[in-house]
C-alpha cells in the first residue's frame, strides 16, 4: 500500500475539531477514506462533512444577527 | 470624537505566508500568489473607501515590484507603510542568520536587535523613510525600548495576540508557540517593564502605543480557540462558524466591539489583520478559496458602508496611535461582553487598568474567574538565553478555566473569587447563582450592578445583590453584597467574601513555596499543610514568584482568615466575614500591590 496523501480539499479532523484540535487528515487511497493520525477516527467525505455539521450544535446563535443597545443584544427580526 | 469606531485595517505583502510554504510548496508560483493575494485585499479595501496600513516583511523589500506597489498605494489612497517583523524567513533570512526561527521574540536578544537594525535599515533604503509603526504576533518590552531607542519615529506596534497562549497552543496540535496570555484586548500604552501591562504614566510609557492582533470575542476566546472567533473572516471560518456562505457571526462580533464606545467614553475600535497565507488559492482547510475571498470582501464592504454611513473612521496605525495619545492616554477600559454565539444569554465583564486585568463572570453570580496583578509590573525577559524563551504571557492569580474554578473534582478547590451565603448550618456559593449585571460610569468609576440572586438556606429565603466598583487609578476593587431581603426578618446570614488563588501562566501546578500568608498580625509560610489561620482586619498573600502582594479587607473589625491548600489542591485562600441582616451590605476590597 502506498503511502498517503491529502483529499481534494484539506479536511481537519472532525473528532479532534470537537475538542478543540485542529489536526488535517490524510486520505487513503485503498480504503476511500479520511483517518486521522491522532485519534482513531476515519470516514468518507460524505461522513466528515456530516461530522462537521455536527460540530456545530454548540453554535445556537450562529446564523442570528442581533442589535446592541444597553439592555443587551437583541435579535434582528 | 465623540462616538469613534476606529478601524485599523493592516495587510502584509508575506512572499513565503507561514501557512501557505507548507501547503502550496513553496517556490516561485506561491510568491506570485502571495502578492496576488495582497493586491486582492489592497483592492477590496480601497473599493470600499478604505485605507489600509501596509507592514512591509523583510522578503518584501527585497522586491522593486512591491516597494513600488507600496509606494503607489500610499500616494494613491493614503495608505500608511510601516514595517513588519512577522513574515521574516525568505531566502535572503534564511541565508544570513542560518535558522527556521520566525518570532521576533524567541531570537536572543543580540538577535533580535541585529534583526531589527537590518530589517529597519533595509527599510530605509527601500523607502527614504524610517516606519512609524512595526509589530508582530508579539513584542517584547526590550524589542520595544531597543526600536524605540534606535528608531524613535516608530509610535505603533502591534504587540499581542489576546488570549492566544495555552489555547492556541493545544489547538495546534501542541505545535504553534504563541504563549501569551494576559494581555489586554483593545489598545493601550505598554509599560516599559512588561508589554501586557498598560502605563501608569510618564514615567513608565513605552512610547508606543500597542494594538492587539485582531480583536477578539470575549468569550468564546476565554474558552475556545483564540484563533476561531475574531475579526479575521477566514479565523471564523476555521472555525466553522458559518453556514453555505453565511457567516452573520462576523458582523456580529464587529457590532458588539461598535457598542463599546457606549462604555469608553464613545470610542472603540476594531483591529483586522489578514495574513495572505489565509486567502490562498488552494483553500484553506475545508473552505475553497470562492469562500475565502468572499468574506474577506463582504467584511470589508461592511466596514466600508459604516464609513459611507459616517460610523467608521478608518486610520492608518501612526494615525491612530497620535489620535490614542490625544484622547485615550492611560486609561482603563471596559465592557460587558454578551455572548453572540453559542446562545447562552452569558455575559462576562472585563476590565483592564495599568493594575489589573480581571473577568468577572455574570454566569456564576459575578465570580471573579481571571485576574492577572499589573501592579506588580513584572519584568519577564524572554527569547532564546532567558528561562522563557517562548513564553510571555503575563501570569494570573485566578484563572478559572486553567487552575479550576468552582468546580473541581473530588478533591480541592480551584481558582475563582466569591461569596459564600450561610445560614442555619447550610451553604450555599454565589458562583451557582445565574444573573446578568448591568455596567455604568460614575465620579471616576465603573460600577458594575448585577440583578439580586436569590439563596434557598434551608427554612431561610434570602435576596443578595451584588456591586462591584473599579475606579480609576486605583489597585482595588470595591465589592458590596446587599442582603435585600430575608424571608424571616430578623435573621442574619454569614457571608463569606473568598479568593482562592495560585499563580501561573499554564493549566499546570506550580510551586507554592514561599508564599506568605498571614491573617491580622500571624503569619503562615505555605507548606501543603492544609492550615487555617484566623484573625481580625486585612488577610494578605505574598507571592514572591511573581513579585505580588494580593490582600483582602472589610470593615475594622470583621473577621478574616488565610487557609493554606495542600499538594492536591495547590492553593491558597483569603476571605473576609460578616453577619448581615436584612437592609445591612457588606462591604469589602481586593487589592493588589507590587512586592519586592
Amino acid at each position: 500500500m502506498a503511502q498517503a496523501g491529502k483529499g481534494k480539499l484539506n479536511y481537519r479532523c472532525p473528532s479532534c475539531f470537537m475538542r478543540d484540535i485542529d489536526i488535517d487528515m490524510f486520505y487513503d487511497e485503498d480504503k476511500k477514506e479520511y483517518y486521522c493520525i491522532r485519534c482513531c477516527y476515519h470516514g468518507s467525505e460524505e461522513d466528515v462533512l456530516q461530522k462537521n455539521q455536527m460540530a456545530r450544535f454548540r453554535y445556537k446563535s450562529m446564523l442570528k444577527r442581533f442589535d446592541f443597545d444597553d439592555d443587551g443584544q437583541k435579535e434582528r427580526k | 470624537m465623540k462616538d469613534t469606531f476606529i478601524l485599523n485595517l493592516v495587510h502584509r505583502p508575506e512572499l513565503n505566508p507561514e501557512y501557505a510554504e507548507k501547503t502550496a510548496g513553496g517556490g516561485k508560483g506561491l510568491e506570485d500568489e502571495s502578492i496576488d493575494i495582497f493586491k486582492l485585499q489592497q483592492r477590496l479595501a480601497h473599493e470600499n473607501g478604505l485605507k489600509t496600513t501596509i507592514q512591509m516583511t523583510y522578503s518584501s523589500l527585497f522586491s522593486q515590484y512591491v516597494v513600488d506597489l507600496a509606494k503607489s498605494d500610499h500616494q494613491k489612497y493614503g495608505d500608511e507603510i510601516g514595517l513588519s517583523l512577522l513574515g521574516l524567513p525568505c531566502r535572503q533570512f534564511n541565508e544570513k542568520y542560518r535558522t527556521k526561527d520566525f518570532c521576533i521574540w524567541m531570537f536572543s536578544l543580540e538577535d533580535r536587535k541585529r534583526i531589527i537594525d537590518d530589517v529597519f535599515g533595509k527599510f530605509f533604503e527601500c523607502f527614504g523613510f524610517w516606519p512609524e509603526s512595526t509589530g508582530s504576533y508579539y513584542l517584547d518590552a526590550q524589542s520595544i525600548a531597543y526600536i524605540e531607542e534606535r528608531y524613535p519615529s516608530v509610535k505603533c506596534a502591534v504587540a499581542t495576540c489576546w488570549e492566544e497562549g495555552p489555547k492556541a497552543y493545544h489547538t495546534c496540535n501542541n505545535s504553534w508557540y504563541t504563549l501569551m496570555d494576559g494581555g489586554p484586548w483593545n489598545p493601550w500604552i505598554p509599560s516599559t517593564c512588561n508589554t501586557h501591562v498598560p502605563a501608569k504614566g510618564p514615567e513608565d510609557d513605552s512610547h508606543i502605543v500597542a494594538i492587539p492582533h485582531l480583536s477578539r470575542d470575549l468569550i468564546a476566546c476565554f474558552d475556545g480557540n483564540g484563533s476561531n472567533f475574531g475579526t479575521h473572516p477566514q479565523n471564523v471560518l476555521r472555525g466553522m462558524v458559518y453556514e453555505g456562505d453565511q457567516y452573520p457571526y462576523l458582523f456580529n462580533l464587529i457590532d458588539q466591539y461598535r457598542h463599546m464606545g457606549k462604555y469608553n467614553g464613545g470610542y472603540s475600535y476594531n483591529m483586522m489583520f489578514v495574513g495572505p497565507g489565509w486567502l490562498n488559492k488552494k483553500g484553506r482547510w475545508e473552505a475553497p478559496y470562492s469562500l475565502l475571498e468572499k468574506s474577506y470582501s463582504d467584511a470589508m464592504a461592511y466596514y466600508g458602508n459604516l464609513k459611507k454611513e459616517g460610523k467608521l473612521c478608518d486610520m492608518g496605525m501612526s494615525e491612530f496611535a497620535s489620535w490614542f495619545r490625544e484622547n485615550r492616554l492611560y486609561s482603563s477600559e471596559a465592557f460587558l461582553w454578551k455572548d453572540i454565539l453559542y446562545g447562552s444569554e452569558k455575559s462576562h465583564f472585563w476590565y483592564s487598568s495599568p493594575s489589573m486585568r480581571c473577568c468577572l463572570d455574570m454566569n456564576q453570580g459575578g465570580a471573579m474567574i481571571d485576574l492577572r496583578p499589573y501592579e506588580s509590573k513584572l519584568v519577564r525577559e524572554c527569547g532564546i538565553g532567558t528561562s522563557h524563551v517562548q513564553e510571555v504571557s503575563y501570569p494570573f492569580l485566578i484563572q478559572a478555566n486553567y487552575r479550576a474554578g468552582y468546580f473541581t473534582h473530588y478533591a480541592g478547590e480551584g481558582t475563582v473569587k466569591s461569596c459564600t451565603v450561610s445560614y442555619g448550618g447550610v451553604k450555599a456559593d454565589m458562583c451557582l447563582c445565574r444573573t446578568k449585571a448591568v455596567l455604568r460610569s460614575e465620579d471616576g468609576q465603573r460600577v458594575l450592578e448585577l440583578d439580586p440572586v436569590q439563596f434557598k438556606l434551608g427554612e431561610l429565603v434570602a435576596d443578595i445583590q451584588s456591586v462591584f466598583y473599579f475606579r480609576e487609578g486605583s489597585n482595588e476593587v470595591k465589592t458590596v453584597r446587599k442582603v435585600l431581603r430575608t424571608s424571616i426578618p430578623d435573621a442574619k446570614v454569614c457571608i463569606t467574601e473568598y479568593m482562592t488563588a495560585c499563580y501561573g501562566t499554564t493549566e499546570y501546578p506550580e510551586p507554592m513555596d514561599g508564599i506568605k500568608l498571614i491573617a491580622g498580625d500571624k503569619t503562615l509560610d505555605y507548606q501543603y499543610k492544609c492550615r487555617t489561620v484566623r484573625a481580625v482586619g486585612c488577610c494578605t498573600a505574598v507571592v514572591p514568584q511573581v513579585e505580588c502582594k494580593v490582600s483582602m479587607h472589610a470593615s475594622e473589625g470583621d473577621e478574616c482568615f488565610v487557609k493554606e491548600g495542600y499538594a492536591f489542591s495547590p492553593m491558597f485562600t483569603l476571605g473576609v466575614v460578616r453577619n448581615a441582616g436584612q437592609g445591612e451590605v457588606f462591604e469589602s476590597w481586593l487589592k493588589l500591590e507590587k512586592a519586592n
